[in-house]
């Protein structure tokens, strides 16, 4: 009986609980920013993410240094002007899906489409949201997409009036991430 | 075995109340290059470590009016009188950088090499400083003037430069440019014809888009000239102040120096004014980059 109730507990307390949280360390970021006069695109696939099915909380955090452009010159201001990369380094999301109810079940194949809400940090500013966001089960692996917008002076990036009509005020994310267990 | 039980029950509670998801993501420390220690691929005249990335082009124009004590009115605050430089180079890898050039300032051509071979660094590597070498060759197409008989190789010109630059904080970076100038030809019988130049850059960033910048080159050996009236007259420092200013895809650079000169061997060891006697040029950099080979970026 000992014996019963002791291995129900580790395969609780093991795969179970450990199973429930699943880690990517190569998610994949891109924000864009169109305007008539340019369109400017930073894209990295090392951002780090952290899944609790158990609780739907989320994290993901980022190197801003990390993020590639198409022109070297967009980079270094982007980093030097802009975000201000060795002030602030990481930008950093922390929050929980919405409404999560029931952990979601690895073994069904499924798509889950719910808000998540929480802080995001970027430019050493911390600012609460609320973003679409959709998961899908396929074949005992979880991935897990968003598209937002996000606005420069919502986090005290100052954009020189030179370059105004250069970088919009508002600025599309993309999030993907493919999960694998912690 | 109750104990194994409770342990094990205190463990799984422990593991659930790790609650801050962040502490997984936890990382080893990176190698942390520094990136822009200089805004341009120059201070004033002085080479600054940067060199601009792989499969960029860059068109760079030099331009010096005339001197504030040449009659400066006269000749409309020296706009009638300018110096200029062209110079277009591409990087064909991050480290290495390649380009032509042509002054007005004896009709010179000039062909150049930048190799970066050390990047400044923390993090998991640290590197306290910088390490680019930088050369010149130079050529002369002044007509001669004298009826003697001349080797073309008299027209040449050489630099060798080793930059050693150090981005301090954010805003302020300085650099020390060990140098070495050689003339084929040289004016007098005694004028030496190699002459050892100690750079001296720096920039302090005043916001994220302006700098002050100022250069000096510190000639090291004995280097003159003997004057029309058969006096030894010795070739000044370059000193030169700046401010730069960054706008999007250009740097524009505006500065004072008493080197007329653009070109590397000129402006190091051919400076024949001084601050003091009002020889002082007023002048710009503006460079503007073209991204020829654009880079491949991350993939899903």
């Amino acid at each position: 009986m000992k014996k019963i109730v002791l291995s129900a507990l580790m395969s609780v307390s093991f795969l179970g609980l450990i199973a429930q949280k699943q880690i990517t360390r190569e998610a994949y970021l891109k924000f864009y920013s169109s305007t008539p006069v340019e369109d400017i695109e930073g894209t990295t696939n090392k951002a780090s993410s952290v899944l609790d099915l158990a609780t739907g909380e989320f994290v993901c955090q980022v190197l801003m240094k990390s993020f590639h452009f198409e022109k070297a010159l967009m980079q270094e201001h982007f980093n030097e002007n802009y975000v201000e990369s060795e002030k602030y380094p990481k930008a950093v999301f922390k929050g929980k899906i919405l409404d999560y109810g029931k952990a979601i079940d690895l073994s069904v194949d499924q798509t889950i489409n719910k808000k998540i809400k929480g802080t995001l940090l970027i430019h050493g500013v911390e600012k609460e949201i609320e973003v679409d966001c959709s998961a899908t089960v396929k074949k005992g692996k979880i991935t897990q997409e968003s598209v937002f917008y996000v606005s420069p002076a919502d986090f005290n990036i100052e954009i020189p009036g030179a370059v105004v009509d250069k970088i919009s005020d508002k600025i599309e994310v993309t999030f993907k991430a493919g999960y694998s267990p912690l | 075995m109750k104990y194994v039980c409770i342990a094990l029950l205190l463990f799984s509670f422990e593991l659930s109340a790790q609650d801050d998801l962040l502490d997984l993501l936890e990382e080893e420390p990176q190698i942390e290059y520094a990136f822009a220690t200089f805004k341009g691929t120059r201070i004033i005249n002085l080479q600054s470590n940067e060199l601009p990335a792989e499969g960029v082009m860059q068109f760079m124009i030099m331009h010096r009016f005339g001197a504030l004590n040449d009659d400066f009115v006269y000749n409309f605050f020296g706009l009638e009188q300018a110096q200029t430089r062209f110079s277009l180079d591409y990087s064909f890898k991050d480290w290495l950088n390649v380009g032509v050039g042509r002054s007005s300032f004896s009709k010179t051509y000039d062909g150049f090499a930048k190799v970066r071979l050390l990047r400044q660094s923390k993090g998991a590597k640290k590197v306290p400083f910088g390490i680019v070498y930088y050369t010149t060759v130079n050529y002369s197409t002044l007509r001669w003037n004298d009826d003697l008989p001349h080797n073309e190789s008299e027209r040449l010109s050489y630099t060798h430069e080793v930059i050693l630059a150090r981005k301090f904080s954010k805003n302020l970076s300085l650099q020390l440019v060990p140098s070495f100038v050689h003339f084929n030809l040289v004016e007098d019988r005694e004028t030496p014809n190699d002459i050892f130049v100690l750079g001296i850059g720096g920039r302090y960033k005043v916001s994220n888009r302006v700098a002050i910048t100022a250069e000096y080159g510190l000639q090291l050996n004995d280097n003159f000239y003997y004057n029309s009236e058969g006096n030894k007259t010795s070739y000044n420092n370059a000193l030169s102040i700046g401010v730069d200013i960054e706008t999007g895809g250009h740097v524009f650079q505006l500065h004072a120096t008493n080197s007329r000169g653009l070109a590397d061997p000129q402006w190091m060891a051919r400076t024949p004014g001084s601050w003091g006697t009002g020889d002082v040029f007023l002048g710009f950099n503006i460079s503007r980059v073209f991204t020829l080979k654009k880079p491949k970026l991350p993939e899903e």
